[in-house]
C-alpha cells in the first residue's frame, strides 16, 4: 500500500515536473512569436544601449576617462552591456503587467497548466531577446573602436550580462505580478533601476564617487556585474566579481521567483 | 422561429471518462471514484463570494446536466461573472461548495480545469497571435498531442467559419470574428462543462444568431453549458432553465416558458383611428391595468391567457363601427418578468464586480 502510493506520488511528481517544463516551452514559444511581432521592443533595448554608448563616451568620456586615467570606451562598453540586460528586465516587468491586464492571462488561469510556467516562459523569452540586443550593442561598440580581448571573452561577457539580467527579470516579474498596472510598473522600475544604475561602476569607477557611497557602489549587483563583465571582456582576472555576480543572480532568483509565482496566483481584483 | 430552435433532449449522457478512470487511477491518487453517470455535471451549492462589504454572490445553488443550457440572467453587477469565475477556479469560493464533473472546485482545481471551457469577458485570447496560433497555444497547454491538436484546430476553424481570417493577427479582427474565436478557444479540449460569460455582448444580430446556433448545437452534443447574459431574448432563446439573479441572489428560476406563464400578463394591443379612441376605451369598459396612448391611437388591454376574451373584445369594437387598423396579442417578455420581480428595469447601472 505505502509503496504503491509512494510510487504514485513520485510518478505524479515526475508528471508535474514534466508539465512545468512543457508549459514553460509553450509559453516561451508564445512570447517569442510576440517578440518577433513587436521588433520595436528589441529596437528600444538596442537604441538605449547605443544611446548610452554614444552619450557617455563622447560627452562624459573625456572627463571621466582623464580623471581616472583610463581608456573610457574600454571601461564603458561592459557597463553598457549590463545596463542593456537590465533594460530587458524592465521590459519583463512592463510586458508581464500588460499581459496580466489582458484577458488571456485569465484564460491561462482557467487551464490545467503550470502557474510558474507563465512567468518562467516570459523571463526566458526576454533573456533570448536580451542576447540578441547584446549582440547588436556589441557590434556597435566594435564599430566605435572597441575590441574584446578574445572571442571567448566576448561570449562570456554576453553570457554573464544575460545571467544577471535574468535575475533582475524576476524582480521585474514580482513587481508586475503585485502591481498589475503597466504605467505604475513603469514608474516603479525607474525607482530601482536608476539608483542602481547610476550609483554603480557601470559608467564611472567607484573611486570617483563620494566615500560614504563607495561600499554600496562596490558591492551592489550592477557594479559586481559591470566589473565581472569588464574582466571577461578584457581578459583580465575577475573571479571574485564573477562569483559575486552569480551570487547576486542566485539571490534574486531565490527571492523573487517564488514570490512572483505566488503573487501571480493571487486572485485578480 | 429561427433555425436554431432546439428539440427537447434526452437526460444526461453517460460520461466516457469512466472508461479512463482505471488508467488514471494509477497516475493520480486524487481521481475520485465518486463519479457516477447520473450526476449533474455542474453542482453549485450555497455559493458565496464577498468583496469587502459587498455580497457579490449570496447563497447561490443550481445544477446543470449534460446537454443542458442554464442561463444566468441579470443586470451588471448581479454576480454572474463572479459565479462563473468561482466555478472555473478563477476566483476563490468564500462559502458553500461547487463541483464540476464530480470534482470539487476548491480541493481539486486541476481536475476541474481539465473539464471546463471558458469564454467571454474574463477569458480572452492573445491579441498578438493569429486564431490558429491561439488555438494551438491552448491545445499545447492542455497537452493535446501535436497531430490531434492540428486536427482540432482545423476543425474549430471550419466549424466557426474562421478560414478567411484564421492566419491574421487577432488584433485586426472585427467584434464578431473575435467572439467566434473566443468561443472556439473554449472548446479546444472538448470541455464537459462550457462557461460562456456574455458571449454575444456587442455583436450584430446576424453574428449573434450564428453564435446562438453554435451554442445550441454544442448542448445537443451533450455539453453542459452555463451562459450569462443581460439579454432576455438570449436566455429565452437558448436556455432550458433560467436563473434570474439580482444582487448575488436567485430571485426566480425555471424554464423560460414557465417563468413567463407565471405572470399571466398577455396584453391585447389594439390600434384604432385617433377619433375613435375615446369611444373604443369606453366600449372596453373597466379593466384592471388598461392603458392607452392617444397619440398612437392604441389601447393595451390585459387579457390574461383567455383567448375567447380577446376575440370577444375585438368583435365588440368592430360591431360598434370602430375600425381596427391593427392588433396584436403581446406575450410577456422576460423584461416584464424582471420588472415584476425586482420592481426595477433591467437596464439598471451598477458597478461591475
Amino acid at each position: 500500500m505505502t509503496a504503491m502510493s509512494e510510487t504514485a506520488t513520485r510518478r505524479s511528481l515526475a508528471l508535474r515536473f514534466r508539465g512545468v517544463f512543457q508549459d514553460t516551452i509553450t509559453v516561451l514559444w508564445r512570447d517569442t512569436i510576440r517578440t518577433m511581432r513587436q521588433p520595436d521592443l528589441l529596437a528600444f533595448a538596442v537604441v538605449m544601449g547605443v544611446f548610452f554608448l554614444v552619450l557617455f563616451n563622447y560627452i562624459f568620456g573625456g572627463s571621466i576617462g582623464a580623471g581616472a586615467g583610463i581608456d573610457y570606451l574600454d571601461f564603458l562598453v561592459p557597463g553598457v552591456f549590463v545596463i542593456t540586460a537590465l533594460q530587458g528586465a524592465q521590459q519583463t516587468s512592463l510586458g508581464l503587467a500588460a499581459d496580466l491586464t489582458e484577458g488571456v492571462t485569465d484564460r491561462f488561469r482557467s487551464l490545467p497548466m503550470s502557474r510558474a510556467a507563465v512567468i518562467a516562459g516570459r523571463t526566458i523569452a526576454d533573456a533570448v531577446r536580451n542576447v540578441a540586443g547584446l549582440v547588436l550593442v556589441a557590434l556597435v561598440a566594435l564599430l566605435m573602436g572597441y575590441r574584446f580581448a578574445s572571442p571567448l571573452g566576448a561570449l562570456g561577457a554576453i553570457a554573464l550580462a544575460t545571467a544577471v539580467g535574468y535575475g533582475f527579470s524576476w524582480l521585474g516579474a514580482a513587481i508586475a505580478a503585485k502591481v498589475r498596472q503597466p504605467d505604475v510598473v513603469g514608474m516603479l522600475s525607474m525607482f530601482w533601476l536608476f539608483p542602481l544604475m547610476l550609483a554603480s561602476t557601470a559608467f564611472a569607477p567607484a573611486e570617483t564617487m563620494p566615500g560614504w557611497l563607495q561600499d554600496f557602489v562596490t558591492y551592489q549587483p550592477i557594479s559586481a556585474a559591470s566589473d565581472a563583465v569588464r574582466g571577461l571582456a578584457s581578459g583580465s582576472p575577475a573571479g571574485g566579481d564573477i562569483l559575486l555576480t552569480l551570487g547576486w543572480t542566485a539571490v534574486l532568483l531565490l527571492l523573487f521567483a517564488p514570490m512572483s509565482v505566488r503573487l501571480y496566483q493571487a486572485e485578480a481584483r | 422561429m429561427p433555425s436554431h430552435a432546439r428539440k427537447p433532449r434526452a437526460g444526461p449522457s453517460p460520461l466516457t471518462v469512466d472508461v479512463l478512470s482505471g488508467i488514471l487511477d494509477t497516475m493520480s491518487t486524487s481521481i475520485a471514484n465518486t463519479r457516477t453517470t447520473s450526476e449533474p455535471v455542474v453542482v453549485a451549492t450555497n455559493l458565496r463570494k464577498r468583496f469587502g462589504d459587498v455580497e457579490a454572490v449570496n447563497d447561490l445553488s443550481f445544477l446543470v446536466n449534460a446537454g443542458q443550457i442554464v442561463g444566468l440572467l441579470g443586470p451588471n453587477g448581479a454576480g454572474k461573472t463572479t459565479t462563473i469565475n468561482m466555478l472555473t477556479t478563477l476566483a476563490s469560493i468564500d462559502g458553500g461548495s461547487a463541483a464540476v464533473g464530480g470534482f470539487d472546485v476548491k480541493t481539486q482545481p486541476d481536475q476541474v480545469r481539465e473539464l471546463v471551457g471558458l469564454a467571454g469577458q474574463s477569458a480572452a485570447v492573445d491579441e498578438k497571435l493569429t486564431a490558429r496560433e491561439n488555438l494551438d497555444l491552448f491545445g499545447r497547454l492542455y497537452k493535446i498531442p501535436r497531430a490531434e491538436r492540428r486536427q482540432r484546430t482545423d476543425e474549430l476553424i471550419a466549424q466557426f467559419d474562421m478560414v478567411e481570417f484564421a492566419d491574421r493577427v487577432v488584433g485586426t479582427y472585427s467584434g464578431g470574428q473575435r467572439r467566434r474565436l473566443d468561443v472556439a478557444a473554449a472548446l479546444v479540449a472538448n470541455p464537459t462543462a462550457l462557461f460562456l460569460d456574455e458571449p454575444t455582448t456587442g455583436l450584430d444580430p446576424r453574428s449573434r444568431a450564428e453564435l446562438w446556433s453554435e451554442i445550441a448545437e454544442l448542448a445537443d452534443r451533450g455539453t453542459a453549458i452555463v451562459l450569462t447574459t443581460q439579454y432576455l431574448d438570449e436566455a429565452d432563446q437558448l436556455a432550458d432553465e433560467i436563473l434570474i439573479i439580482d444582487r448575488g441572489q436567485i430571485i426566480a428560476s425555471g424554464p423560460p416558458k414557465e417563468l413567463k406563464r407565471g405572470l399571466q400578463r398577455d396584453v391585447l394591443e389594439v390600434h384604432v383611428a385617433a377619433g375613435d379612441l375615446d369611444r373604443a376605451v369606453g366600449l372596453v369598459g373597466e379593466v384592471d391595468g388598461l392603458a392607452y396612448d392617444a397619440d398612437a391611437g392604441s389601447i393595451g388591454i390585459p387579457v390574461g391567457d383567455d383567448v375567447d376574451r380577446s376575440l370577444e373584445l375585438l368583435r365588440r369594437l368592430q360591431d360598434r363601427g370602430i375600425s381596427i387598423s391593427d392588433f396584436q396579442l403581446r406575450r410577456p417578455t422576460l423584461d416584464d418578468v424582471f420588472l415584476s420581480l425586482t420592481g426595477a428595469p433591467t437596464e439598471r447601472e451598477e458597478v461591475s464586480t
